[in-house]
Formats: structure tokens, C-alpha cells, sequence
């Protein structure tokens, strides 16, 4: 236990210094969450208005079946026959390899 | 390099070690765990593991993960090559994003503009909403003939794969599979994506039917909002045109698709060529069988998109009517697994069915369950859709990055030192 | 020894903010290091994933510090902000004349300096530094270990910006602080032994603290000399 003569004397708050310090915490705090939960809420707006973007570009086609496409069902027509036609799967199917097998590259 | 087959590109996204403040963002949107290093340090990518999806890319806070595959020079070269024909694929989720690039607001939808753009830098269009119309009448037809013989009973003429059915347009997707779960391949729809039948498409029936050109000084240029396209085009069966006009008598080889420029990319591209975007003029290339498509086609950038499209021709195959309403609003939004029932009556046979499908995005977080119920065999889906990125290629790895955005969709997640 | 017995003494550091302070040494220090390590990028992955583990122990040890004692000794934490904002004529001489210092280093003459209060004007400025900086640096580094990937990329980059500007500033001006800390030894000796100053040390540094500020302890007798020997 040390022992000394001299102590300072007691700082008393006072009632607007502790509401300044309440009030500016209190302030900062708030604008702080705030922000935070705005910026966290608004994080994925560019997807959805991407996205929404694209729904609108659907709902104002004339066309809005893939079946309904006069150009593209021409190309069957004058070229690959049909979907899935031997020129179909030719051209327009693919396979896929098990690259858990693929050795070290040469 | 396992993982990496000859003449594949390889390492198409790299940390750039000097900008990394090894913060683990990326590992929290990296969907195969590609990412190495620890908290705090500097991180790199594996690329036996890594399927090019460029989240990390364009969720980096410090912009540290780069895209290195650039082929502008060679696509400029090529525009001032009189003897090439250069065509540009654009995907649907491009015209919804480059406007940002020049200071518009996101989702400005500006599909003329960009015909007007590509027009003036040179380029001929082949709208790849045309292939996804496409890819919906293969993979569509595809899934009816399963459905058929799978749940209907007929016989097949052709060699079909496994219920439920996968959807193949997402190239990190198919990667993804090839890589860690090989067991799926027989689910994934043989059709190949959007843009690998454009080019296939282009340098075919294109080459010799619209343009009337020699296919091999065709240049096809995807323009897609994918970095993982970039190492898709690099796959070396994809020369089904080649091949094709080889039976014919031709001698070259040439790949369907020559090279890819994400959006971000184009952006450049034109401030290169010194076009400005927002002042350029529309163009509609009204008489270009190319641009022609339909609504189903231009929702493939959205999650739910290529599902809702497949099922509006499935419904109308089926069944003989059209589907109505059109918006299948179960399948569209930012849920990361959506689910949807539709009870068909098979206008052949009279049968009911009731086909189940499933719709996942932002595989990261949302893959797991579904994959994992199809490999025990107890799947109840029959078509599944899956795109790698969060939102679907509207948010891809080659999208202009928004830097006030972030793909993390799901609720609030704080990284805790035990988690 | 025999004449520090009658020897007069203030206490200057009272427990808690002893103890606040070597929390800050504990917390703000080592955070303030491995903050150097961190963005330099000294070392191998380990060391400077271990530097992180370190930081963020700092940064907790410091918040915790800052939360317990704004709380508990609330009227200290007041004290402490009157002291430093104000400001009068006496600490523009002050500041002028660089309190003495090189005159003291460099040519080794002491010269009368303005009269201080407890804290000098060079403590002020310390204080207003490390008060706004503590508080921005716990704000923008909490912000970066806890909101990496739900918020804006954005959001994020400016929190790293600031918190590593205001980490050098603050960090530079630690050491500073730590220099002229052991440099005045006598100061030292109150902070780090037992918060008690001679009378006749503390008159000659803070005349005005020991005129207004301090009252002799009403019960002497249980604080006899013979305790401190
Ligand atoms: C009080 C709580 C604190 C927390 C929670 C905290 C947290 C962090 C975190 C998470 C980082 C890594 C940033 C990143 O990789 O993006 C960091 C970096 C850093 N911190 Fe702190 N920190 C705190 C206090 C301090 C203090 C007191 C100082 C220095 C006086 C400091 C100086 C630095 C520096 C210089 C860096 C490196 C920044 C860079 O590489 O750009 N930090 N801190
Ligand atoms: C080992 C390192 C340190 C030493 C030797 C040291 C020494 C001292 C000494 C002797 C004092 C008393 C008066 C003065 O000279 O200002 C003091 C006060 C103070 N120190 Fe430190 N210090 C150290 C580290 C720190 C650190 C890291 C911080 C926090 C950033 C800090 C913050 C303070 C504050 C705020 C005061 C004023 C307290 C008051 O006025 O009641 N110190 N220090
Ligand atoms: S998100 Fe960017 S800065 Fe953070 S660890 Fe990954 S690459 Fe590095
Ligand atoms: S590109 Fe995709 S897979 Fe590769 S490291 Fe980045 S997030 Fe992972
Ligand atoms: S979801 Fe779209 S953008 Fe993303 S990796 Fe797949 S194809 Fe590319």
C-alpha cells in the first residue's frame, strides 16, 4: 500500500458533460449502424437491377418462346434438321471428361 | 498439371501479390476452396483446382485477383485485317451491364447501343440469345426425351443420360463437376453452351449460308460476362465446325470460338478504339438472322433463367399449349435453392406428370445438398439448373465490378476465429 | 533511504488509470507493431499470419480496455477530455519554446518554461491525437475483421486506408510518446511504480495541477511515512 499526502481532488461530472459524452456516443453510434445496415442492405441492388433489367427486356419481346424463334427454327429448317437430328449432336453436343484421372501435362 | 489438359489455358485468374491484404474475402465466394494462403499474408490460387469463375475477382475489396488472359491486341488486329470476318457473340448479360462501364446506371439495358458500338468498332453481331433459344430446343428436346422414356415409358432412339438432368451452359459449373464430383457427369445435359453452338453455328451454317465467307477467316470473338469462358473456348473438342467442313474436304483447324472478351474487356476495347459508348448510335440489325430472339433466350443471364425458358418449350411440348402465365415467379429472385413443381398432361398419351425442378446459383454456399442428394440417388428433381455465380452470369467473373457491391447474397456472416 | 522520509507525495496515477495504461501497452502496442508487420508484409506466411493472431488479441485487449474504463471511471475519462481541450495563452509559449526539450537535449540548459496544469501542452496534443485516432482505428479495424464480405468493396477499401494512415500517424507518434516517457524518468517512476510523485517533482512540472487541482488527504494517519520507508 503506498502512502502519499496529496490526492487529487474528486472531478465530479457534470449532468452536461455526461449527457454530451451519452449524446455524441449515442450519435455516433446510431449514424454509424445506420450507414452500415443501408450499405449492407443495399450491397446486392446492381444484381437485382441487372436482373430485373433482363425480365423487362423478356416482357417487352414479341417473341417469348424459344420454339417461337422464326430465325432460328429457319436455321434447323435449311441446315441441322432438327434438335438432336445426327448434324445436332454433331455440332451442338459435347462430352465431358473425369479430370480426376488427367495425369501431369506432357 | 492435374486438373489442366494440353493447350487448355491455364492460371486465368491470379492474385497480384502486392495488392493483397490476405483479408479471406475471396475464400468466402470461392466455390472450390482454390484459394491458399493465411489470414493476414498474401494468398494465391491453385489453378489445378481453380474453375476461372472470377468471383474472387470481383469481390476483392483491394482489387488483388487479376484477370490475365488478354487478347485485345488480337481482336484489334483482326478488326483491321480486311480479309477476316470478325463476329462478335454477345451473351444476354452483357447488355445490362456495360452501360456501367460508362457511367450509367447498373441494369441500363442498352442492346442497340451495343450493336451500334460493335457495328462502328467493325465487328458483325451474332446475338447469343439466338444460341440460348438454341440451347433451350437441345437440352430442351433432350429433357423431353428422358422425360419420355424415363417417366412415360417409350423407347429411345437415342443414347440418353441420367435423370435428373443438369443444365451445361455455366462453363465453372461443368469444370466444377469434371473436377470433384465425376460420378454427375452422366446428369449433365450433353447440349453444349450458348456460346459454343454460336460458334459452332457461325463458322457452319454462318460461314456458308449468311455471310458467305470461307470459315476459316472467320474470327469469333465471345464478348460473355464470364471469365470462365475464357478457359472454356480453350477446350480442345471444341472444333466441331472444323471437323465438320474436314469431312467436306477442307483441310484447316481452327477452333468454334476464337477468343473471349469479358464485358470488361469490350469496355476497353472501345475506349481503345476511341468509341464513345454513350454517344454512339443504335442500331437494331433488323435484317441480321443473328440478332433475332426471344424473351426465353435473354433470361439466360438471370438464375432461374435458362430453367424458365427450357420450361416454357417443355411445357409447350408436352402438353401442346403454351404455358400461362409466362413468369414462373418460383424460380426467379436471389433465393440461393429454388424449387418449383409442374404438373404436365402429356397430350400423346393423356398421362399425367409432374415434373420437379430446381434452380441453384452462388454454388459456394448452395451446391452442397443438391449434389449430395443426387449422388445418394435420392434426388426428387428431375431438371436442375445450376449457375456458378451468385444471381447467375448477370454477376459473372467478367462483369464491370460495382464498388458498392458485394455477391454475398446470403444473410449477414461475420468471419469469427472459429469459424 | 533516510530523506525520503519527510518527504511530501502526491498520488498523480490513481489504480485504475495505471491499469488502464498498461492495458494500452498490453493492447495498443503490440497491435501497433504487428500493424507495421502487417502491411509491410515482413516476414513469411506463418510469421505474418502470427502477427494478425497477434493484432486482433491487441485489438481486443485494447477495446475491451477502452469500453471497461470509459464505463467504470467515466469521471477520469472526463477529467482526462477537459485537460486536453483546454487550451490558453500559457500553451502557445509553450509549444513555442517545444516545452523545454531541446534546449534540454540539445544544449543542455534548462530554461523556465510557461506554467502547466497536470498534462503539458505536448500531452494535449498527445491525447486529442490518440483519442480520435483510438476511436477511428477501432471503428475502421473492427469494420475490417468483422464485415469483409457482406459489405461493399468500397466500404471496405476506405476502412483499410484509414485505418492504416491513422495506424502509421498514431503508431509513429506511440513511440514518441514512449521516448519522452522514459526520457522523464521521474514520470516513469509515478507511471509504472505505484502513481505517487514527490510534491516538490511535481510543483516544478505541473505548478498549476498542485495549486488548484489537489487537496492533502484527510486521514493522515493511515497513510504514515513509514509505510514507504
Ligand atoms: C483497435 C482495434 C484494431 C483492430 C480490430 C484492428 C484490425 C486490423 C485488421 C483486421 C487489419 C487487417 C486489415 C486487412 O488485412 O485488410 C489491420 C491492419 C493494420 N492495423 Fe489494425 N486493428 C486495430 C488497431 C490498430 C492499431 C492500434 C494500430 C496502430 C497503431 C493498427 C495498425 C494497423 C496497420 C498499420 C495495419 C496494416 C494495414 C495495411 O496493411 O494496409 N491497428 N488491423
Ligand atoms: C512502454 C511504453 C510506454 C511508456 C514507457 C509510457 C510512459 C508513460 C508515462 C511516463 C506517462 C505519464 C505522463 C506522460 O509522460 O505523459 C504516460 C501517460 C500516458 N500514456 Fe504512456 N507509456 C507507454 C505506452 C503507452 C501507450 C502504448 C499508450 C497508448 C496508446 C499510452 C498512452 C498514454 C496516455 C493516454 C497517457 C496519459 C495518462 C494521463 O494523462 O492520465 N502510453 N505514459
Ligand atoms: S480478397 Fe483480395 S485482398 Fe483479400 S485475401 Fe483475397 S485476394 Fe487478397
Ligand atoms: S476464379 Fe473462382 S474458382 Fe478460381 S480462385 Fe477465384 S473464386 Fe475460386
Ligand atoms: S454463372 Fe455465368 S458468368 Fe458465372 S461462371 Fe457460370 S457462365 Fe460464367
Amino acid at each position: 500500500m503506498a502512502s502519499y499526502d496529496y490526492i487529487e481532488k474528486t472531478v465530479k461530472v457534470s449532468r452536461r458533460e455526461f449527457l454530451g459524452v451519452l449524446g455524441v456516443g449515442a450519435a455516433v453510434l446510431w449514424t454509424g449502424a445506420y450507414v452500415a445496415t443501408d450499405l449492407i442492405q443495399d450491397r446486392t441492388k446492381y444484381i437485382k437491377m441487372r436482373t430485373a433489367s433482363l425480365y423487362r427486356d423478356d416482357f417487352k419481346a414479341t417473341v417469348r418462346q424459344s420454339h417461337n424463334n422464326s430465325s432460328l427454327n429457319k436455321m434447323y429448317k435449311s441446315f441441322a434438321g432438327e434438335p438432336l437430328s445426327p448434324l445436332s449432336e454433331e455440332l451442338f453436343h459435347t462430352k465431358y471428361i473425369d479430370r480426376t484421372k488427367l495425369g501431369g501435362m506432357s | 498439371m492435374r486438373g489442366i489438359r494440353e493447350h487448355e489455358l491455364n492460371g486465368i485468374i491470379e492474385v497480384n501479390r502486392k495488392a493483397c491484404k490476405g483479408c479471406d474475402s475471396c475464400k468466402t465466394f470461392c466455390p472450390t476452396s482454390a484459394i491458399t494462403g493465411k489470414y493476414g499474408a498474401t494468398h494465391q490460387i491453385n489453378s489445378e483446382k481453380c474453375i476461372f469463375c472470377g468471383q474472387c475477382l470481383v469481390n476483392c475489396p483491394f482489387g488483388a485477383p487479376r484477370d490475365t488472359v488478354d487478347s485485345l491486341d488480337n481482336v484489334i488486329s483482326r478488326l483491321n485485317d480486311n480479309r477476316a470476318t470478325v463476329i462478335a457473340i454477345i451473351a444476354p448479360a452483357v447488355r445490362v451491364a456495360i452501360a456501367e462501364e460508362f457511367g450509367l446506371e447498373p441494369g441500363t439495358l442498352v442492346t442497340e447501343k451495343l450493336y451500334g458500338a460493335l457495328k462502328q468498332a467493325g465487328f458483325k453481331v451474332f446475338d447469343n440469345n439466338f444460341s440460348a433459344d438454341q440451347t433451350i430446343m437441345e437440352e430442351g428436346s433432350e429433357l423431353i426425351a428422358k422425360i419420355r422414356h424415363y417417366m412415360l415409358g417409350e423407347s429411345s432412339e437415342h443414347h440418353l443420360g441420367a435423370l435428373p438432368q443438369f443444365t451445361s451452359c455455366c462453363p465453372a459449373w461443368i469444370r466444377n463437376v469434371e473436377l470433384n464430383y465425376p460420378e454427375l457427369i452422366p446428369n449433365l445435359s450433353s447440349a453444349k453452351s450458348p456460346l459454343m453452338m454460336a460458334g459452332a453455328v457461325a463458322k457452319t451454317y454462318g460461314a456458308s449460308q449468311i455471310w458467305a465467307v470461307q470459315p476459316e477467316t472467320l474470327y469469333v470473338v465471345g464478348v460473355m460476362p464470364c471469365t470462365a469462358k475464357k478457359f472454356e473456348v480453350s477446350r480442345p473438342e471444341f472444333t466441331s465446325a472444323a471437323d465438320y467442313w474436314q469431312k467436306q474436304g477442307g483441310t484447316e483447324h481452327y477452333p468454334d470460338v476464337d477468343t473471349v472478351l469479358t464485358t470488361r474487356d469490350l469496355a476497353r476495347l472501345f475506349r481503345k478504339l476511341n468509341i464513345d459508348f454513350n454517344k454512339v448510335s443504335e442500331f437494331t440489325d433488323n435484317n441480321n438472322p443473328f440478332a433475332q430472339y426471344s424473351g426465353a433466350g435473354t433470361i439466360f443471364g438471370n438464375t432461374g433463367g435458362v430453367m424458365e425458358a427450357a420450361l416454357r418449350t417443355a411445357y409447350f411440348v408436352i402438353t401442346g399449349q403454351e404455358l400461362a402465365p409466362l413468369e414462373l415467379t418460383p424460380i426467379r429472385g436471389l433465393k440461393g435453392i429454388k424449387e418449383a413443381t409442374l404438373p404436365l398432361k402429356d397430350v400423346k398419351t393423356g398421362k399425367d406428370i409432374t415434373l420437379n425442378i430446381a434452380v441453384v446459383h452462388g454454388i459456394k454456399e448452395n451446391l452442397k445438398p443438391i449434389v449430395d442428394q443426387v449422388i445418394a440417388g435420392k434426388s426428387p428433381y428431375h431438371f436442375i439448373e445450376v449457375m456458378n455465380c451468385p444471381g447467375g452470369c448477370i454477376n459473372g467473373g467478367g462483369q464491370p465490378i460495382n464498388p458498392m457491391g458485394t455477391s454475398w447474397i446470403d444473410k449477414y456472416k461475420a468471419m469469427l476465429p472459429w469459424s | 533511504m533516510a530523506h525520503n522520509e519527510i518527504e511530501t507525495r502526491v498520488l498523480k496515477h490513481s489504480l485504475p488509470s495505471r491499469l488502464f495504461h498498461w492495458c494500452l501497452i498490453l493492447g495498443f502496442l503490440p497491435a501497433a507493431i504487428t500493424g507495421f508487420i502487417l502491411w509491410l508484409k515482413l516476414g513469411n506466411e506463418t510469421f505474418i499470419n502470427l502477427a494478425m493472431r497477434i493484432h486482433i488479441v491487441g485489438a481486443i485487449i485494447f477495446t475491451s480496455a477502452v469500453i471497461i474504463y470509459t464505463v467504470c471511471c467515466l469521471n477520469l475519462v472526463i477529467a482526462f477530455m477537459r485537460r486536453i481541450f483546454s487550451w490558453d495563452s500559457r500553451d502557445l509559449g509553450w509549444i513555442l519554446i517545444g516545452g523545454g526539450y531541446p534546449q534540454k537535449m540539445f544544449l543542455g540548459k534548462k530554461i523556465t518554461v510557461p506554467p502547466m496544469g497536470k498534462i503539458n501542452s505536448g500531452q494535449k496534443i498527445f491525447g486529442i491525437c490518440l483519442l480520435f485516432s483510438g476511436l477511428i482505428l477501432m471503428a475502421s479495424g473492427w469494420i475490417l475483421y468483422a464485415f469483409i464480405p457482406v459489405s461493399p468493396k468500397l466500404f471496405i477499401y476506405w476502412s483499410n486506408r484509414i485505418h492504416l494512415v491513422f495506424g502509421i500517424f498514431m503508431g509513429l507518434f506511440v513511440f514518441v510518446h514512449i521516448f519522452l516517457g522514459i526520457y522523464n524518468w521521474g514520470e516513469f517512476k509515478t507511471m509504472f511504480g505505484n502513481g505517487t510523485q514527490p510534491l516538490d517533482e511535481a510543483k516544478d512540472h505541473n505548478p498549476v495541477w498542485v495549486e488548484h487541482e489537489i487537496e492533502p488527504v484527510q486521514n493522515t494517519k493511515s497513510n504514515t511515512k513509514v509505510l514507504v520507508q
